[in-house]
């Protein structure tokens, strides 16, 4: 094994072997496409989001475990070990992981699809079982981490939501099979609150510590702003979590929404101070994404407040998954892009005096295509809420699907490349 | 945070030449042929290479990467000095394209290739500097004691 492989595979290494966090992102790319296909086939009943049953609902937990989730689980086993300066989770246990994880998500949709309980039932438990032990895993490396205090806030307050998304999803699922469960009204606002904003909120915003910094050269945020960033979203989290389990005490909601805001706004803010200061200024197409996902998180705080405080705003909630969505999203596919050929390229250099340039991985034409879908579907999916017209909702899902198709001609250009690269 | 005198010293150097890889990177990149400003241009990014990063490698490759090994990320340093061969590679490359610009010797086909080795330098070096920064500059407060880092960041002055 030439010196890069030993690094690239070796257990004192911080690299996992490509084919794992790969493996993750390729199904994240895989249910990217899926998602959108699903919404652009049941686009015209899917206006009324209402959390029941049937294709909408299915369509969006195809994009949060599977897109969102799935690219949480490989980022977050790769990226770790470099803030925490250890070698990475058991590699044995992360494909397990991906094994049930990968089809459960499937299994899962197709029930919410068909609202087949029983289906559900099954899925759930395929997704569950695997989330649960990689909760363990990465709980046990954070147990054993040196530095980036910061990332680890986020990291550890992120599994804390984790548990929480895996507790209200049970209670969920056992109301659907007719099990004693407490309420939905409660659950769901619960597993919506700790699901985006917690787990996979607090996960990008830790992991934008690392990768921000990273890519445009910066030196990293202080440590103890990026603390008090976690500290103020974590307990606008649990304020807001207190105002759905004791709805009549006063204040619980304005105080929820100022703490995770002013968190959302001193990370925003830090970020803008990493990008200013970076040494690399041009930082192309991916990052255009990244920022639209800021404005996308800054417009969802809007719209959660505006949903508080009662003002008749028409479609408020959908406004507000939209906006979800965009934040998301965006995070997930301009980090990607910049992540999968920059892994590529180093994987690629194992054995090689002069290895691959992550340049000459990646395919410009198809990211160029997929970032113009990507922003034409989410402006046709908002004339859809604003003018409650199916129409344009299935436009957006259709240019949707174009885009992740585009997305993933990227993704498979990558892996041919890398393929070939390697010795 | 970089804590260590070594680790500023090298993220110094590292700013100041990222600051002239851009400059290289935007000037080359959109350049049809060559111009007697851009030829001035890739001479000094050239030296550049040639000198100030020689140093800075070689610092790093006989200082701090057996440090690296010692402290059992002998596969880290590896893959690092492994990226300064590559690059020294494509800098050998250059070399005699921006002497031949430099002379008026250049035709269209050399300007390509230099064009094309020099975004190629550009890249390489950013990303050789991305992992650096990620990696071995916040390792250095483990590698090195107080009096250590002191000493060898005097010692690297004196290169200079």
């Amino acid at each position: 094994m030439s010196t890069a492989g030993a690094f690239l595979g070796g257990a004192s290494g911080r690299l996992l072997p490509a084919s794992l966090p790969l493996r993750f992102f390729g199904a994240a790319v895989a249910y990217h496409l899926l998602a959108w296909l699903v919404l652009a086939v049941s686009s015209r009943d899917a206006l009324p989001l209402d959390g029941g049953l049937g294709p909408p609902l299915a369509a969006l937990h195809l994009l949060t475990l599977g897109v969102f989730g799935m690219t949480a689980l490989g980022a977050a086993a790769q990226l770790l070990p470099v803030a925490t300066r250890q070698a990475p989770v058991g590699e044995h246990a992360l494909r397990a992981v991906w094994w049930l994880y990968t089809p459960g998500v499937a299994v899962l949709a197709w029930g919410m699809h068909s609202a087949r309980p029983p289906w559900i039932a099954l899925g759930a438990a395929a997704v569950m079982l695997p989330l649960a032990a990689w909760t363990v895993l990465v709980a046990r490396h954070l147990v054993g981490a040196r530095g980036m205090p910061g990332v680890l806030a986020h990291a550890w307050s992120a599994l804390a939501c984790l548990v929480l998304v895996l507790v209200t999803a049970l209670l969920l699922v056992a109301g659907w099979l007719g099990w004693p469960a407490p309420g939905r009204q409660s659950l769901l606002p619960l597993h919506l609150l700790v699901g985006p904003f917690g787990f996979m909120g607090l996960l990008a915003l830790g992991l934008s510590y690392i990768l921000v910094p990273m890519f445009a050269l910066a030196v990293p945020p202080p440590e103890r702003t990026q603390l008090a960033s976690c500290v103020l979203v974590v307990a606008g989290l649990l304020l807001a979590a207190a105002s759905v389990l004791a709805p009549g005490v006063p204040l619980l909601q304005p105080l929820a929404w100022s703490a995770g805001s002013t968190g959302v706004l001193l990370h925003l803010y830090l970020m803008r101070q990493a990008l200013a200061t970076g040494m690399r200024q041009d930082l192309g197409r991916s990052f255009v994404l990244v920022k639209s996902a800021w404005a996308a998180l800054l417009l969802a705080l809007v719209l959660a407040g505006v949903l508080w405080s009662g003002l008749p705003l028409p479609h408020a909630r959908a406004w507000l998954a939209l906006a979800l969505v965009a934040w998301l999203l965006g995070m997930v596919l301009g980090f990607l892009q910049r992540i999968l050929p920059f892994l590529a390229a180093l994987h690629a250099a194992a054995g090689r005096r002069r290895g691959p340039t992550a340049s000459s991985l990646t395919h410009e034409r198809a990211l160029r295509l997929h970032i113009a879908c990507h922003f034409a579907a989410l402006a046709l999916l908002a004339l859809a809420i604003g003018l409650g017209s199916a129409t344009f909702a299935q436009l957006g899902a259709f240019t949707g699907l174009a885009g992740a198709c585009a997305f993933a001609v990227f993704y498979l250009h990558v892996l041919r490349r890398l393929r070939a690269a390697r010795p | 945070m970089i804590t260590t005198q070594v680790g500023r010293m090298l993220d110094e150097e590292h700013r100041s030449n990222l600051e002239l890889l851009e400059r290289v990177e935007r000037a080359v990149g959109r350049a049809p042929e060559s111009t007697p400003d851009l030829a001035a241009l890739l001479g000094r990014f050239a030296h550049a290479m040639e000198h100030d990063i020689d140093r800075h490698f070689r610092f790093e490759e006989e200082v701090l990467f057996p440090r690296l090994a010692e402290a059992g990320d002998g596969a880290m340093a590896a893959l690092l000095a492994e990226e300064h061969q590559a690059i020294r590679d494509v800098t050998e490359e250059m070399l005699p394209l921006v002497q031949d610009m430099a002379e008026g010797r250049g035709d269209e086909e050399s300007w390509d290739r230099l064009r094309l080795a020099a975004l190629e330098l550009v890249e390489r070096q950013v990303a050789h500097i991305q992992k650096e920064t990620m990696a071995l500059l916040p390792l250095l407060e483990d590698l090195l004691d107080a009096e250590t880092d002191g000493q060898l960041a005097l010692d690297y002055a004196a290169t200079a």
